[in-house]
């Protein structure tokens, strides 16, 4: 029960970095291999703040994802409001992600250079990360439906028509990212008060590539498919230790297979719905659970109408 | 990484003063002379395409391997360079024809093709880190590494051979692209990829061509990489100085993306050399935030507007 429980918290974790990662990549179209960078931003803030610093837990987790978005802010804003192209942020992005490594990896004084930093409890239990990611969905969904949402799509569809119709491209995508790095960064915060150890090795650059593949197989443009993909990444190399080791030339290959073929990922540009399952049961018991039925769509309203 | 730091060593061996600057300006030259190779390989697939080849850095790692293997297996150096060149383009063109021509013609975004790059360099980097172990290895039976002696200057021979053959390499493309016909296709193709198709340029003919030469540059920074440094699976994450060096130099510029991986070489020997070599990355990827900062469109900015 423990080891399911383990492997269920670290499932939880991941899926709140890959929904971070799907509105920026999935959403505004901008593509990170840097993410890890926000990752470590978020681990070492939190550590250091609660173990040097005394600062409570629950205001470190929040500090984590603080730092990330100031920190994703200043690689973000200059490298948005310069208008580059989507190579050239991701050439930065992934830039800052080796940069961040490189630092923390070789500042002795606060970070403990390679060894990292131990000696704190574990803080992160399946309840807590439950918690958020169950926070974390409902405000991302909120964030989607919102008018910066609709703006961050118009911005992946058709930049220059959405600057038409009066869309603030460079404020769309500042915010996306720093949506982003604010969940990467909170879920980094999780991950190290659930190892209860941290050091700069534990998050490699190919943690960029596991995240990024939840985003790309749960779907662009949803958040409950990546959310679904990035839960079962988690768990796949728990269960298949052969998987683990393989499972970036796995990744790779279902890269192009899936552009090639389903370049629109597990779900598309559709978010899970409740509405068939409750239609069926509907048709089953007859007209009360149909009127519940109403009443939960509108309760749900998770349909996205894409 | 530990061999730069055993060349900076070598290099504050000798009396420090002047011969020390000209040896570190030779040394930055010639690292700077294989990433405008790589440089261009890349800047020549986003100038006709529009998208960032990010497959290219396991195509370079391959062809370094091939040499590897095919020298520990008998060849001869000439004839493991050879493999590895017709290799790196073998791979450069498959790699086109079964990922990057197929997404092309379903006309989807530039992010469906970073990701396939992505998927492609995941896939190749990771098998050889699972088959082959992600050891380094020294470059087998050549001894280019000890320096020459000109006057006080110690330079070392791979430097020379590096920089020399970077510089043929890019003259004969230069030549090639802006004196023959297929460099005309070429460059009319990186002018307006459709317009040039219409005009009765056949763009999947180029793209081939284009291909082709990457995977040679690819092929040829990847020994002199692995004759410099060493031959490992992950050597491929060299190909990011590339992309820094054509943001550098203004994205899709030939011209743009040489000097860029010159002013990138020798900006990584000085840092090694007076700074610190485990800094040196850092360094580079601050001069690109400082470049994005300052001055977006890179030192050879071409105007070109958005595409609807």
């Amino acid at each position: 029960m423990q080891y399911f429980g383990s492997v269920l918290t670290l499932a939880g974790i991941n899926m709140i970095m890959v929904i971070g990662l799907a509105v920026l990549v999935g959403y505004t179209g901008l593509f990170s291999m840097g993410h890890a960078g926000f990752m470590m931003i978020g681990a070492y803030t939190a550590v250091i703040f609660y173990k040097y610093l005394g600062v409570p837990f629950a205001v470190c987790i929040l500090l984590s994802g603080v730092f990330s978005v100031i920190i994703g802010l200043v690689i973000g804003y200059p490298t948005m409001r310069s208008r580059l192209t989507g190579d050239q942020f991701a050439i930065a992005m992934m830039g800052f992600g080796e940069a961040i490594r490189m630092i923390v990896s070789n500042t002795e004084p606060v970070f403990n250079g390679a060894l990292g930093i131990s000696g704190f409890p574990k803080l992160t239990s399946l309840w807590v990360v439950t918690l958020l990611v169950a926070l974390g969905l409902i405000l991302m969904f909120n964030f989607i439906k919102s008018a910066y949402g609709k703006n961050c799509i118009a911005v992946r569809e058709q930049e220059i028509a959405a600057e038409i119709m009066g869309v603030d491209i460079v404020k769309t995508k500042v915010i996306a990212l720093a949506v982003s790095a604010f969940y990467v960064g909170v879920g980094g915060a999780l991950f190290a008060f659930y190892m209860t150890f941290i050091s700069p090795a534990m998050i490699a650059a190919s943690k960029s590539s596991d995240l990024l593949a939840g985003v790309v197989f749960g779907g662009m443009g949803s958040i409950s498919g990546p959310a679904i993909a990035g839960g079962a990444l988690a768990i796949l190399p728990e269960i298949l230790r052969a998987f683990s080791t393989w499972r970036l030339v796995i990744y790779g290959v279902l890269f192009v297979v899936v552009m090639l073929f389903k370049p629109e990922g597990l779900l598309g540009y559709r978010e899970i719905s409740f509405k068939p399952v409750i239609r069926f049961f509907g048709r089953l018991f007859g007209k009360k659970t149909a009127a519940e039925s109403v009443k939960t769509d509108n309760r749900n309203g998770g349909d996205a109408d894409e | 990484m530990a061999c730069s730091c055993v060349a900076a060593h070598l290099f504050h061996g000798g009396d420090f003063g002047m011969s020390v600057v000209i040896q570190q300006i030779v040394t930055g030259l010639s690292i700077g002379g294989v990433y405008a190779l790589l440089a261009v390989g890349y800047a020549l697939i986003y100038s006709v395409f529009d998208f960032s080849n990010f497959a290219f850095g396991c195509v370079m790692m391959v062809s370094a391997f091939v040499a590897y293997y095919s020298i520990l297996a008998g060849c001869s150096v000439a004839m493991g360079i050879a493999l590895a060149i017709a290799v790196g383009i073998l791979f450069s063109v498959f790699i086109e024809l079964i990922a990057y021509r197929p997404l092309r013609k379903k006309n989807t975004s530039r992010l469906f093709l970073m990701i396939t790059g992505i998927g492609i360099d995941m896939a190749v980097t990771n098998t050889a880190v699972n088959l082959l172990g992600a050891n380094y290895r020294p470059f087998p039976n050549v001894s280019v590494t000890e320096p020459i002696m000109m006057g006080n200057i110690a330079v070392g021979k791979i430097d020379i051979i590096a920089l020399i053959v970077s510089l043929v390499a890019l003259g004969i493309l230069w030549v090639f692209l802006e004196k023959t016909k297929p460099g005309l296709a070429i460059r009319a193709s990186a002018y307006d990829t459709s317009t040039a198709g219409i005009m009765g340029i056949n763009v999947n003919q180029v793209s081939i061509i284009v291909f082709v030469i990457s995977g040679v540059v690819a092929a040829i920074a990847g020994i002199f990489f692995g004759m410099k440094y060493a031959i490992y699976p992950s050597m491929g994450t060299v190909s990011t100085k590339a992309f820094i060096a054509s943001v550098i130099g203004g994205l899709g510029n030939l011209e743009g993306a040489v000097i860029g991986g010159i002013i990138l070489g020798l900006l990584e020997t000085f840092v090694s050399g007076y700074i610190s070599s485990t800094y040196r990355d850092l360094f580079s990827y601050g001069l690109l935030i400082l470049v994005l900062l300052f001055m977006p469109g890179g030192l050879l900015a071409k105007s070109k507007s958005d595409k609807l």
